[in-house]
């Protein structure tokens, strides 16, 4: 073996150094201008060249399309590959305007060379010299002002190679920085080459403008983007949702805005994972895929294993898993990622999400509420430079809410809230017959509607969004629900009858599930012999028991406090995102017909 | 650590069959065990996984005891009640740490033995599990172990209050977590102690806990119960923390380098991507079937043509393939994207991850796999597949001619005589000359890659989503890298081209479908040979959306998948992937 190892490379495979590579990019530029001068010496019709520019924007799509592919054809026909295998750029578009936003306008920097890549989104040609294109990349844009006076090829060259740049082509530049007279930041290219074409004529924005003046007058009228203020997607150059969504990379390449979303979704995930790092929390992985269902209550996807021939329930919460951790002597965990639920799709829901669940051993509820509290206020802050976001939470047709994520969070209690709202006062065993009498009382007293079954938990949690969830606009933690509602949180230590248990609500809605873990495994059994009852009611959000969980409880599960936080509603809030999909790249759809 | 020295002397001593023994060895020589603690030796197994049963004979352990077990439940439900009826909850709601048991042996290090601290500065609070404890009249020794360590509880009676030197005695078994406070004692025998002014039940165990070498040699109820093995084997749960590192450590690579963290759908209207069985569900509101996905590529480049220039996903992948030491039908992988490179600056980039792990983990790069020496110090040996199947069979593929009848002759009469029946098969059924270098190379050259190998340049026939080579046709610029004789990572410099896309697609599912067809004949033909080819039942479909966003253009690029759970298992030197995996998949117990 050591000999196999020590022998020394074989002559005949060279890596390819950059030089190497160099070498073989200028051989390619050189090839395809022979190629195109050839073209233009038989085909000779260099005049119409501008009238293409304008002809590409009122050409049917479909001719757009196949015109492309025939001119592909012809270059591979040539021995030209219109796909090279790579680019050398010598920085990104970001480092360039940071380098040389500083510019004085006119000011050209003709002695360094940079080199470049991105697409182009805009193409305008004052006359077969001169050539405007707007080039993106990572979410910004420069101008490039490609002057044939510049470029390493000979006029006729330079006009037939431009003429056959379509908006939507990426191309690779090397040329110098410099600003426009307009005060434009730019690149001249010496040379211009296409590394990938777009086969397709790309959405145009409804108002199109040709002259780089209208560019930049644009461009002052729209602010960018940052997290924590409104967007207003009507103003997109793709507004289509359904395509919005379906293609997704239209609306990344497109919607300039929507990149930051997801960068934004990143920033939220990296910073919950480094601020649990820095408390000593370690990441782990649970199975995505179980023989049981546990940890909420909800319908599950359910595959199959062929060899094993086992049936698969895809995991509707990590919870049990991330217990049986704790058990076996990992204090601090937490998981990121994926849960199914088998369940309708509205703006609120889709059928996989991504959670965010951290355990702590030696806690309680209380010390979790700080440690929430502190991770967004915290984030918020990072992410948006204030503690105070906008955010359409009742559609883009209406007024934005600002929501207030200063610290502390109002804390109000679950039973004594209802209580005071409603002048109501509840029976204190909320497992009784006449518990369950009164709250359906109460419920038809106030027009609150609850569909069947009537079991208490059903009706409490109708009171609930009626009437404590329509107040907490601003952060607020709901805390001590009833023992009925909760079979996986610990009894409270001195309210009988309830749990340690708080859900965060901003914006009305539900961001974070958290209690005092139950890990009695006695009185967990009790619990789910509880749900059975309600199950058996007809409620199938009651949970299962899940023996394997039970039998790792009477192992001993240490004093343990338990967090779950949905990442995607937390990034809708600071996205300004009414409809979840915003916020997932590739978001489930009905099928299309 | 003198309760623990007991604990493990016992169990070195132990055997199977004198546990009942070592019980009474420990009370003879003054050691208070509790009662269900020797149970629980003796009883290290139990019987709620029927499968133990039968396997009996061929296991270490003993012989299962229901009775024993669900004694020492009633014994330990009798404690919870009697600490209840004195007020005492036995499952707290928190307990304030002041250090963890790692940091108190960090800070005392240099206490002296018999030395001790009483002052307010040098009071400490701790919990964790007790895993040992020994009892005399008037003192008891306990051994705590937490997150980081242990520590040893020095207990005197008459600085606890009350009973509750009775109460540790009487109450306190093996495995409850139990939080103490008291000040700092390094006792004679040098072993550093917090000297317990108060403590408290915060849960207590109903289970004995296996004993640490016996209780969990069976394998299967490892995985089944890991949080047992992991109370058992804290080395266990050492290999989950180094994996916690090695995955931020790729985070912290990547990212450094400007990559993006994204994720793409787990359920998708078809699985793409790579050549496996998917898992099939059904989504009930969308009334349609639904696939779970075997790649994250498609998607992953669809963000290159949205504008990413650099994204990554880490994320778990499905295959409904069969289990194995290497492969669990989910299993975690980083895949990612880097528009303006190629398969060359991936590379790099497999260097610079693998190399960072091992340095975050290990603190040296010559690590030991089991039992061979592995040498991660950069740059790895590149080579093609060309050359590497010519080194080791002597068949150079360059010089054979395009005739696979001939070529397939050339390799058995070179190889033939080393090779089993079902290799030699599966070089004749090789449909391509691709497939039968790649099938002599898996064959011959894999397993003798035990240092890190880029392999380069794979045939096109089996590389449907790599660009062609730039200078040599039929070939693809592809690497695969190995380490000890495994595939690690997969790499390319990515097929732009959507027309040369589009057909290699279409040919891909027009080769799935045949076989396919041709399973199905067998089936039918014989009527009995059901299982045959099972593997190509399964329904191939073209992603049409993937090959549209290829037209519209996806930068020059370069991508790599990198299976994170085999480097976990290459740097904690483990030989299962089942090691790896907190809860990997098992076959149903019976």
């Amino acid at each position: 073996m050591d000999s196999f190892v020590s022998e020394p490379r074989p002559a005949s495979y060279e890596t390819l150094s950059n030089n190497v590579l160099k070498r073989e990019r200028r051989a390619r530029e050189r090839q395809v201008r022979e190629e195109e001068k050839k073209k233009v010496t038989t085909n000779k019709i260099p005049e119409n060249q501008r009238q293409q520019v304008a002809n590409d924007d009122t050409m049917d799509p479909t001719q757009f399309l196949s015109n492309r592919i025939k001119s592909l054809a012809l270059l591979k026909e040539s021995g030209v590959n219109p796909y090279p295998h790579k680019f050398d750029i010598s920085m990104s578009i970001t480092e360039f305007i940071d380098k040389y936003r500083s510019l004085h306008v006119g000011e050209h920097v003709e002695n360094t060379e940079i080199s470049l890549a991105g697409r182009i989104l805009n193409k305008r040609s004052s006359s077969s010299k001169l050539y405007f294109y707007d080039l993106h990349g990572n979410g910004a844009k420069i101008q490039v002002m490609a002057d044939a006076r510049h470029s390493d090829m000979d006029e006729n060259e330079f006009c037939k190679y431009h003429s056959g740049v379509k908006r939507g082509d990426i191309v690779g530049i090397c040329g110098f920085p410099g600003k426009s007279q307009r005060g434009e930041l730019s690149i001249f290219p010496r040379s211009l080459v296409v590394l990938t074409p777009c086969l397709h004529m790309l959405p145009r924005h409804a108002i199109t403008s040709n002259s780089d003046e209208a560019q930049s007058k644009k461009k002052t009228r729209n602010h960018s983007w940052t997290p924590g203020i409104t967007r207003n997607p009507e103003t997109y150059i793709l507004r289509d949702q359904e395509t919005r969504y379906r293609q997704r990379y239209l609306d990344l390449m497109l919607n300039s805005e929507v990149q930051k979303i997801f960068r934004t979704r990143a920033k939220i995930i990296s910073y919950s994972r480094d601020f649990l790092d820095n408390l000593g929390f370690i990441e782990v992985e649970t199975p995505a895929m179980t023989m049981t269902v546990g940890g909420a209550a909800a319908r599950p996807f359910i595959t199959h294993h062929n060899e094993l021939d086992m049936k698969l329930y895809m995991r509707i919460s990590p919870e049990l898993y991330l217990k049986k951790l704790v058990v076996g002597g990992l204090d601090r965990v937490y998981e990121i990622g994926k849960v199914f639920r088998n369940e309708g799709m509205n703006l609120t829901h889709l059928p996989e999400f991504t959670m965010f669940e951290f355990y702590m051993a030696y806690a309680d509820y209380n010390d979790l509420m700080d440690i929430i509290e502190k991770l967004l206020s915290g984030m918020v802050k990072e992410l948006t430079g204030s503690h105070k976001i906008k955010y359409h939470g009742n559609g883009f047709d209406s007024e934005p809410v600002e929501i207030d994520f200063t610290p502390p969070f109002r804390r109000i209690d679950l039973i004594e809230e209802i209580e005071s709202r409603a002048n109501l006062s509840i029976p204190k065993d909320l497992s009784s017959e006449t518990a369950n009498k009164f709250l359906l009382e109460a419920c038809e007293k106030f027009d609150v509607k609850c569909p069947a079954p009537h079991t208490t938990t059903r009706l409490l949690d109708k009171l609930v969004g009626h009437f404590l969830e329509e107040t907490c606009i601003n952060p607020t933690f709901i805390i001590n629900h009833p023992e009925i509602m909760s079979p996986l949180a610990k009894w409270h230590r001195s309210k009988p009858g309830l749990t340690e248990r708080f859900e965060l609500f901003v914006n009305k809605r539900e961001l974070c599930n958290a209690y005092t873990e139950l890990n009695d495994p006695q009185v967990q059994r009790q619990r789910f012999a509880e749900q059975l009852k309600d199950r058996q009611l007809g409620d199938d959000e009651a949970m299962v028991l899940d023996e394997s969980f039970c039998s790792c409880l009477e192992y001993g599960l240490p004093p343990t406090a338990g967090l779950g936080m949905g990442i995607d509603r937390l990034a809708m809030l600071l996205t300004d995102s009414p409809n979840v999909k915003e916020v997932i790249l590739f978001p489930a759809m009905k099928p299309q017909d | 650590m003198e309760g623990l020295k007991v604990w493990r002397l016992s169990s070195s001593i132990a055997r199977p069959s004198n546990l009942r023994q070592l019980f009474g060895l420990g009370t003879s020589s003054g050691l208070v065990r509790c009662l269900d603690n020797g149970a629980a030796a003796a009883n290290a197994t139990n019987t709620r996984f029927p499968s133990r049963n039968r396997r009996a004979s061929t296991s270490t352990s003993t012989s299962t005891n229901t009775s024993d077990r669900e004694a020492v439940r009633a014994i330990r439900l009798k404690k919870v009640e009697q600490l209840r009826s004195k007020g005492t909850e036995p499952y707290g709601y928190k307990w304030d740490r002041s250090h963890s048991a790692k940091e108190l042996q960090e800070i005392y290090k240099d206490l002296n033995n018999g030395e001790e601290l009483d002052s307010e500065s040098h009071h400490v609070s701790i919990a964790g599990r007790i895993v040992a404890r020994r009892a005399f009249g008037k003192l008891a020794f306990l051994t705590l172990r937490d997150d980081s360590g242990t520590i040893q509880l020095y207990c005197e009676k008459e600085r606890l209050l009350n009973d509750q030197f009775e109460q540790l005695k009487t109450l306190v078994d093996i495995g409850d977590i139990l939080g103490a406070s008291g000040s700092i004692k390094r006792t004679e025998k040098g072993e550093l102690s917090v000297k317990v002014d108060s403590f408290s039940i915060l849960t207590k165990s109903l289970l004995p806990l296996p004993d640490k070498f016996h209780g969990l040699t069976d394998i299967d109820k490892r995985y089944r119960q890991r949080y047992v093995d992991m109370i058992a084997n804290p080395e266990v749960a050492d290999i989950f923390r180094k994996r916690a590192k090695i995955m931020r450590e790729i985070r912290k690579t990547v990212e450094s380098r400007g990559f993006v963290e994204v994720e793409t759908p787990v359920l998708q209207g078809a699985a793409g991507g790579a050549e496996a069985r998917p898992f099939v569900t059904y989504h009930n509101s969308l009334g349609r079937d639904l696939y779970l996905r075997i790649a994250t590529e498609l998607h992953l480049k669809r963000m290159l043509v949205g504008g990413f220039e650099k994204v990554y996903e880490i994320g778990r992948i499905f295959r409904n393939e069969g289990i194995s030491t290497r492969h669990n039908p989910e299993f975690t992988t980083i895949e990612m994207y880097e528009a303006y490179s190629d398969y060359q600056s991936m590379m790099d980039m497999a260097e610079e991850i693998v190399t960072q792990c091992a340095l975050e983990v290990n603190g040296k790069l010559t690590i030991d796999y089991q039992g061979t020496e592995i040498q991660l110090q950069r740059p790895w040996r590149r080579e093609t597949m060309h050359n590497l199947v010519k080194e080791v069979t002597g068949v150079d593929f360059t010089e054979l001619e395009d005739d696979l009848k001939v070529a397939k002759d050339v390799v058995l009469k070179a190889v033939g005589l080393g090779l089993d029946s079902k290799d030699k098969s599966s070089i004749e059924a090789c449909p391509s000359l691709g497939h039968l270098l790649n099938e002599v190379f898996e064959i011959f050259v894999e397993p003798k890659l035990l240092q890190p190998t880029f392999v380069l340049d794979y045939p096109i026939e089996i590389s449907p989503l790599a660009k062609p080579h730039r200078r040599h046709a039929g070939l693809t610029e592809r690497f695969e890298l190995f380490i000890c004789g495994r595939e690690l990572a997969n790499a390319f410099t990515e097929l732009t081209d959507p027309l040369d896309q589009r057909a290699r697609l279409e040919e891909q599912v027009r080769q799935h479908n045949k076989k396919r067809a041709e399973a199905v004949s067998v089936t039918d033909g014989t009527g009995e040979k059901k299982n045959i080819d099972e593997d190509s039942m399964y329904e191939v479909t073209l992603d049409d959306d993937f090959l549209t966003a290829l037209e519209y253009g996806m930068p020059p690029a370069s991508g790599m998948g990198l299976g994170i759970d085999r480097l976990v298992m290459l740097l904690t030197d483990s030989a299962s992937i089942r090691d790896v995996i907190a809860f990997p998949v098992l076959k149903i117990s019976q």
